[in-house]
């Protein structure tokens, strides 16, 4: 050192370590006082230890530890460690999930809600996944909270996944182990309305030597043993129409006190293939003990409502408006579909009719597709107008507006960069949810192209990046199939990062899109239903759009999803099986996920020398004022690659009286109306339509003169004639006056002529679910 | 305290730091931040519970290690002739004169860039991260002694150099 040859004392000094440590705080015990005492007599070391200290001092303030993660980096990496953790927990998941494994025949998912009661819960955690990762199988991942099952709680979910497997030694040793621990009962007399359980059991369950062999149970690892033979849980043999049932069937014995053999019985060495179950706990404090005994095969009991917490909310239909004083109707189209997929759900498998809150009838109408013609010009869809007769009202007309989006190729289709932001929070832990929305995106990965792109997002009581965006199928699909639940749901969070990593691999022109699959309980973290809302919106000008897709019964917030849908620039479909799971995200892809026109506004102006009123048939929480119309800032619905989109106008010809019109005085101050010389022409109304192009900012107007031509309901289309006996249906369950004189078999009769081709079969479906309607609501078959 | 407040936590106390003493080792802040990511990570798989009362050492620790690995890259083909970390101290400081009008904080940040690295890195420790000698020297692996005499040598090679209106001799 330099200084050493300056002046000794001073190198002497600082020669001197304590002089900081003594100025930093680390000089202690006799050290420090016998340093003290020799600054005391040395003013030179004490001025040097003065500086080091104020050196000490001021030297943090003067480092470079301005720079910091940006906040994305600092959130990219939170979610980072979360899923590590998600890994982490995914090894010990045996002490979260329990699994059921089942020998025999069943080689599909299924799913059954045991009743357990526990007496004796020992533990014996410690277990890697070992039988599950040698076979194939990946772990049970992703549990992101546990939800242990205590003992003596009463019902137990059950889900099976569908990967038949070889039992290993090692699971075969544990099972013998814990037996010896555990005393279980699984009570399986099917009590209450046996016989009807017992069919359902005897069409659903069957492959008849399925037996449980083991049941790890929860935290607890509770191991039950059935016998191979069915005794206990009276499973028919010959059904196999489990192996090709869709969605997973739900099935619910009840405890009756008899102890079974269950935990008697040693296990079987059975070498046939086995399902991997789940044992999920709490489905719900409302499956109380009492309650009867619920199901198979989504059926459940009519009881529902004690703990359903589905919420919707109901809109009031539109009413006739004078075509004088309200020449003009805005409204903002729809594409959604998830009301019908909803109401059928509540039909077949509830066998109740849907709250009327549930019904949205411009979606009952635009679940099916219409054979509308390409659009030919520029434009990105086609405009098709038609008018007939009312069939619920032969002073009525009915005005049909149609639009067929272009189809895209399969090679024209833009690349995707897709987000799945997937619930999987407790909520989602039934058949009918989390195992239908994997084989539904298995399905959709399966028809995406080498360019496109999937990310995975999941979100529970924390969020994290499962599988950051990859083009790789096999790994998309891994991880997927790898997806569990647990936990609560905070949506908010998973939105942030579904949307942040749809931005981190965004493609010019291409398709971002993030896809939310939820039942739709957003219960944690998110302050309120407009927050999430608001939240959505802001996203909507970083150009991603969302698509959500509903699962699950329960706990469905549908008003919630479509709101958060629409705000999105997005769609919303529901899915209540593999094969709606097929609909929406397999045949009807291109429309659900390649969004052609956005913000497409209909307004139509009525002529009032042909039309005394009108009213618009659904689209109730989609009207606009009209000044929204022009105002290209007011968002407003997308329409697919593909998708057509349908509504219906009811007028009342001009000399017609208005129904449930009141009557207002006529104006003081002023004639109301004075016709222009284009009334006299023979138009009925004028359709105009603005758009946008999926990344313009700037609406086109389209402008469509619509004769006043009614045809006879037999010379209208097939297509208008289906979709208004859809439309009546849906009016109908609503509880709408105007369709009162028309029964559900009219309804039906309406339907039945104009299947047309039907490819998916969809309408003929729809007239069994007006058939299940005419049950349910007693009406007699005969009509 | 969830795990989730644990990282947030443990990350609004130790980003900066963590990333500024992964620069002075890698030399930018890009792969300081990566190191840093890792290390989080790292953490991300350990008992929290147990490791939180050595939490910081922890941190710094493996933060070393991968910032070392970064800069093994980077120098393997970028310029060979850095020093490593183990080098000796070269306590040759440069001419004074060119800082003289320097602003306070650029100016500490030259007079730091010019101590050998080995001072430099415990002087972020000490200061930047608030670590105890202890803690420096599990970190570093140089003995608690040695991290006194380093970070002694820093400081009073800052001190004469930040200040040189004290009465240091050959300075005035």
């Amino acid at each position: 050192m330099e200084s050493l040859h300056s002046t000794s004392h001073l190198v002497m000094k600082t020669e001197d370590t304590r002089i900081t440590q003594y100025a930093l705080g680390e000089l202690t015990g006799p050290e420090r006082e016998a340093f003290e005492n020799e600054m005391a007599t040395d003013p030179a070391l004490l001025e040097e230890v003065r500086q080091t200290q104020m050196l000490c001092e001021s030297l943090p303030t003067h480092l470079e530890t301005e720079t910091a993660f940006s906040d994305d980096e600092r959130a990219a990496l939170l979610a980072k460690i979360r899923s590590e953790q998600m890994e982490a927990q995914a090894k010990k998941s045996r002490a979260i999930w329990s699994r059921v494994v089942i020998y025999g025949g069943l080689a599909a998912a299924a799913c059954v809600m045991v009743n357990l009661s526990v007496p004796a819960v020992t533990s014996s955690s410690h277990r890697e996944n070992r039988e599950l990762a040698s076979s194939g199988i990946s772990d049970p991942g992703y549990s992101l909270a546990a939800k242990p099952q205590a003992a003596g709680t009463p019902f137990l979910l059950v889900t099976a996944t569908a990967v038949p497997m070889p039992l290993d030694d090692s699971a075969r040793l544990e099972s013998e182990q814990s037996e010896k621990q555990l005393q279980a009962d699984l009570g399986t007399d099917h009590t209450g309305s046996s016989g009807k359980l017992q069919e359902e059991l005897n069409r659903q369950l069957a492959a008849a030597h399925a037996s449980l062999v083991a049941v790890e149970a929860s935290a607890s690892h509770t191991k039950l043993n059935l016998p191979t033979e069915p005794t206990a849980l009276s499973i028919p043999k010959q059904t196999s129409a489990l192996a090709a049932a869709p969605a997973a069937p739900r099935g619910n014995w009840k405890s009756n006190d008899a102890r079974r053999e269950g935990a008697s019985v040693a296990s079987q060495s059975v070498d046939a293939p086995e399902l991997t179950m789940k044992i999920l706990g709490g489905t719900g404090s409302a499956f109380g003990a009492e309650q009867e005994a619920d199901v198979v095969s989504g059926y459940r009991p009519q009881k529902q409502s004690d703990f359903n917490t589905e919420g919707y909310d109901y809109q009031e239909e539109n009413r006739f408006l004078n075509a004088k004083e309200n020449p003009l109707s805005t409204f903002s189209i729809d594409v959604d579909t998830a009301s019908y997929s909803n109401v059928r759900r509540f039909l077949q498998q509830q066998n109740q009719l849907p709250p009327k809150g549930a019904v949205r009838t411009e979606e009952l109408i635009n679940y099916f597709p219409y054979t509308y013609p390409q659009p030919e010009g520029s434009d990105p869809f086609s405009v098709n107008v038609e008018v007939s007769k009312a069939p619920w009202n032969s002073a009525h007309e009915l005005v049909r507006i149609g639009l067929k989006g272009r189809e895209l190729a399969v090679d024209k289709r833009p690349a995707s960069n897709l987000v799945f932001l997937i619930d999987v929070s407790g909520s989602m832990n039934t058949p009918d949810k989390l195992p239908l929305l994997q084989k539904s995106l298995i399905e959709l990965t399966s028809r995406l192209a080498s360019k496109d792109r999937v990310a995975i997002v999941v979100y529970a009581g924390s969020s994290g990046l499962v599988l950051p965006s990859t083009a790789n199928k096999s790994e998309i699909r891994v991880a997927l199939e790898r997806l569990n639940a647990g936990g609560s749901t905070n949506g908010a969070e998973g939105i942030k990062l579904a949307y942040r990593e749809a931005r981190e691999n965004f493609i010019e022109e291409g398709n971002n899109r993030v896809i939310l699959c939820t039942d739709g309980d957003f219960n944690v973290g998110v302050t309120s239903e407009q927050a999430l809302v608001d939240l959505i919106e802001k996203q909507r000008a970083s150009g991603i759009f969302l698509s959500v897709l509903g699962f699950g019964t329960g706990n469905l917030k549908d008003s919630q999803m479509e709101k958060i849908a629409d705000k999105g620039n997005g769609n919303y479909a529901y899915i209540d099986s593999i094969a709606e799971g097929r609909k929406v995200l397999g045949e009807q892809m291109g429309g659900t996920l390649f969004t052609i026109a956005k913000d497409v506004k209909i307004q139509v102006e009525f002529n009032p020398r042909a039309v005394a009123g009108y009213r618009l048939i659904g689209y109730e929480n989609r009207v606009l004022a009209k000044e929204d119309f022009n105002n290209d800032k007011k968002d407003a619905g997308e329409i697919g690659a593909g998708h057509t989109v349908t509504a219906f106008y009811e007028v009342v010809p001009a000399g017609q009286p208005l129904p449930d019109a009141d009557s207002v005085d006529a104006l003081k101050y002023q004639t109301p109306v004075s016709e222009t010389r284009n009334s006299q022409s023979n138009e009925l109304l004028t359709v105009k339509l603005r758009y946008k192009q999926p990344e313009g900012d700037t609406s086109k107007l389209l402008q469509v003169p619509v004769a006043n031509a009614v045809k006879e309901w037999n010379a209208a289309s097939e297509d208008f004639r289906f979709a208004a006996a859809v439309a009546a249906f849906g009016l109908k369950l609503r509880g709408s006056k105007s369709v009162k004189d028309l029964d559900w078999s009219q309804i039906q009769k309406l339907a039945r002529p104009n299947l047309g081709e039907d490819p998916g079969s969809y309408r003929a479906e729809f007239l069994t679910l007006i058939e299940k309607v005419r049950r349910i609501s007693g009406e007699n078959s005969d009509r | 305290m969830s795990d989730e407040e644990f990282f947030t936590q443990a990350l609004a106390r130790y980003e900066r730091p963590l990333i500024s003493y992964a620069k002075c080792i890698t030399g930018d802040w890009e792969s300081a931040k990566d190191a840093v990511q890792e290390t989080f990570l790292r953490l991300s798989r350990e008992n929290l519970k147990e490791l939180e009362p050595r939490l910081a050492a922890w941190l710094f620790a493996v933060c070393r290690t991968r910032a070392i690995d970064y800069r093994r890259k980077v120098v393997r083909f970028v310029s060979p002739d850095e020093g490593s970390l183990e080098q000796t101290p070269d306590d040759q400081p440069a001419p004074l004169e060119q800082l003289a009008q320097a602003e306070d904080r650029t100016k500490l940040a030259e007079l730091l860039a010019r101590l050998p690295e080995n001072q430099r890195e415990v002087v972020k420790l000490k200061f930047e991260a608030g670590l105890s000698y202890r803690e420096i020297s599990q970190v570093t692996r140089h003995s608690v002694s040695n991290v006194g005499f380093l970070l002694h040598t820093a400081i009073q090679t800052l001190r004469r150099q930040w200040n040189p209106s004290t009465q240091l001799p050959t300075l005035s």
